[in-house]
């Protein structure tokens, strides 16, 4: 399997001229990275594996939080193959407000590799601002996960997940809105190593990116 | 001259019932425990003495003897708890008590009888003082532990006081089984004709400890104060806390904050000397009108930082109401344990564990700690009992993650969701799931996973099937096999 085709040659990149660089920026493959220190979307059907996907890429703690019915379904079984479950804080809340409350803390802990947000429809304006503040504050990656509708939001960036259904274990991330840089359509696969000696960094692999 | 008393309860979990009020102790009573399989009577009380029952008897014998005894199961521990309190009240005797389990205390009286009119003046007050508490004392006052513990116990009087440096004349008529020596060596010793420790004086120790071991002429030395034997006074747990008073009550959160800071500047200092930390902390607040209120925090790990601490006192401060202001402040630390500092610049895998640890007592402060969670893999078969989720606090994690046998989803529902089958199939080809169609277009399986026997619960074999759907969603059907009209649920979503 190549690891990564540009289809037309660009390079692209969901953080290219932000601000704040100073927290670095958790790659994917070469030719996809995003910004640590700032607060991402993702929604549809593989949403789930594109924030697991960062998590295996971040290094340190991730926070995983949402209501119980969300988070409690989580299984470990089925991410140990992209990194160790040990990383993993579970925080279940109650409502949709302590679920931000408990993302803005974690954002704001330095420390954080990555806090992973369920939520079921979007942040508003106010909100994402107030998470984006906290996580530029702190340095993690902070991932939202949006099952309902999205609204207008500060994040960062905002990605359409789906699986690709004539293959098993592909991914496509279309990246809908950036707020400095240009949108695009990654064809994201996971490639098992046979190896094992380092638990999931670098398998997964960007196997084709288009601008759009 | 060291003088040594000892306090014998010898009726202590008898007293103990009576102190609490139990009827039953008025008529004959008894305290037994199990033994060598049989209940025996480990205590009994002067009525059920006078009805002729005594201690070590079987339960059936005492009750043929007679009939309207009443008993209780031994309770050892709260027993102990008793015999810790009186260790405490001993403090009023001498600054040092140890405890000689399981119904006794030692007490180190030297320089102290003086106070109490002389060593017999001593004793008796103690017997009164602990009588009035319903409790029955004996005590013996010697220069050695082994010495006293014997008049304590063998004595002919409640107080048996041996003279400084007549130990060896006060213990010459007491039988052998008043030394503290291990094993049966007082019916070994019994037939050879010894059956006083004053008989001993005259044999050689020589030939003591070749007959019967170096643990008699040990426990001799040791009563005769040849031997050094020298009482371990045990000393309370520290108590980690300060507090303070103030003049004028305050009621500014800024204020409370101030003094909140001197407070756990001065315990965490204290902690930190010492190499501890605390995993909770406490904090009163006395307010002149609405009394006490008392806020507390925890920690994932042992804490000793003062910034720590009043960054999670913050949120508890800002939902306290002071509406005439506070002016008694204390602040306390509990569940302490020792902190074994880790270098934090080397090692990165420290400063990972620190940083997880921060977001746990963070997060479990406001939300709960059983809300904060981590997983732990299980060895089972079963999807859902391949791993556990459990609180996060207090807990050492060093799981090994061993690979599943076939791919698990990502989202796994503990209870599998029931789905509308539009066209049968196997897996249906067409189906409906939280209100969305999807159309199955290929499938994997099954799996077929039996139930664990050994356990309560769903007893069914289940099929797991992988299916791709058409519109992109991988979900993980499960359906139970053998059953007329196959049902299908939905157990799982793969990424």
């Amino acid at each position: 399997m190549s690891p990564h085709v540009c289809i037309n040659g660009a390079k692209l990149s969901a953080f290219e001229s932000i601000t704040p660089k100073k927290h670095g920026v958790v790659s994917i493959g070469s030719n996809l990275s995003l910004a640590c220190g700032r607060v991402h979307e993702a929604m549809g059907d593989a949403a789930d594996m594109f924030a697991v996907a960062l998590a295996a890429h971040a290094k340190g703690p991730v926070v995983w939080i949402g209501r119980s019915v969300d988070v409690g379904s989580l299984a470990p079984t089925g991410f140990q193959e992209f990194f160790d479950p040990t990383r993993v804080v579970t925080v279940t809340c109650v409502s949709r407000q302590e679920t931000l409350w408990a993302t803005e803390q974690a954002l704001r802990l330095p420390g954080t590799a990555c806090v992973v947000a369920e939520l079921g429809d979007g942040p508003d304006l106010q909100t994402s601002r107030r998470l984006q503040i906290a996580a530029e504050e702190g340095g993690a990656l902070g991932v939202i996960l949006i099952s309902g509708r999205a609204q207008t939001s500060a994040a960062q960036t905002r990605w359409q997940c789906d699986p690709i259904t004539d293959e098993d274990a592909f991914w496509g991330w279309r990246l809908v809105k950036n707020k400095n840089g240009k949108v695009g359509f990654w064809r994201v696969g996971w490639a098992p190593d046979d190896g094992r000696n380092d638990h999931a960094q670098g398998f997964v692999l960007v196997a084709a990116a288009a601008a759009a | 001259m060291r003088r040594v008393l000892s306090l014998w309860l010898p009726q202590l979990p008898l007293d103990r019932r009576v102190r609490i009020g139990d009827l039953r102790t008025e008529g004959p009573f008894a305290i037994i425990a199990e033994m060598k399989n049989a209940w025996r009577l480990t205590h009994v009380n002067r009525p059920a003495r006078r009805a002729g029952i005594a201690e070590g008897l079987s339960l059936p014998d005492a009750r043929a003897i007679c009939p309207d005894l009443f008993v209780e199961p031994a309770d050892e521990i709260r027993d102990a708890a008793l015999l810790r309190a009186l260790w405490r009240w001993a403090d009023c005797l001498s600054p040092r008590v140890s405890i000689d389990p399981p119904d006794g205390l030692l007490l180190d009286i030297s320089g102290c009888a003086h106070l109490f009119g002389g060593e017999g003046a001593m004793g008796r007050h103690t017997r009164q003082r602990l009588g009035d508490m319903q409790i029955h004392t004996r005590i013996g006052i010697a220069d050695t532990k082994g010495a006293a513990r014997a008049l304590s116990r063998f004595g002919k009087t409640g107080v048996a006081i041996a003279a400084p440096g007549k130990t060896n004349e006060a213990l010459k008529d007491l039988p052998i089984a008043a030394l503290d020596a291990e094993g049966d060596i007082a019916s070994e010793l019994a037939r050879t004709g010894l059956k006083t420790i004053g008989q001993l004086y005259s044999v050689k120790s020589s030939e003591l400890a070749r007959r019967f071991g170096l643990d008699l002429t040990r426990a001799l030395g040791c009563t005769l104060g040849q031997e050094p034997d020298p009482l371990t006074p045990a000393a309370a747990d520290p108590i980690y806390a300060a507090r303070m008073t103030l003049p004028e009550p305050i009621g500014l959160k800024s204020q409370i904050e101030d003094v909140l800071k001197r407070l756990a500047a001065s315990v965490c200092g204290r902690l930190e000397a010492e190499q501890k930390g605390a995993r909770r902390y406490l904090l009163t607040v006395r307010c002149v009108d609405t009394g006490d209120h008392v806020l507390s925090v925890g920690f994932a790990r042992p804490c000793a930082e003062p910034a720590s601490v009043l960054q999670q006192f913050s949120h508890s401060l800002d939902q306290l109401k002071i509406e005439f202001g506070a002016d008694w402040f204390r602040l306390v630390a509990e569940h302490v344990e020792p902190i074994h500092p880790k270098q934090s610049t080397l090692g990165k895998e420290a400063q990972e564990e620190d940083n997880t640890a921060r977001i746990i007592s963070m997060l479990g402060n406001r939300l709960g700690f059983d809300h904060v969670r981590k997983f732990q893999p299980c060895d089972a078969h079963l999807p859902e009992r391949e791993f556990e989720s459990m609180e996060a606090v207090d807990k050492e994690f060093d799981p090994v993650w061993k690979q599943a046998p076939r791919k698990r989803p990502l989202r796994l529902y503990k209870t599998p969701e029931r789905l509308r089958a539009l066209e049968p199939g196997r897996p249906p080809k067409q189906f409906e799931w939280r209100r969305k169609s999807y159309a199955t277009k290929s499938a994997k399986g099954p799996e077929r996973l039996t139930a664990e026997w050994w356990r309560e619960g769903d007893m069914k074999t289940r099929d797991y099937w992988a299916v791709q759907t058409a519109n992109g969603a991988r979900l993980w059907l499960l359906t139970y096999p053998g059953e007329a009209e196959p049902n299908w649920y939905v157990a799982g979503k793969f990424p």
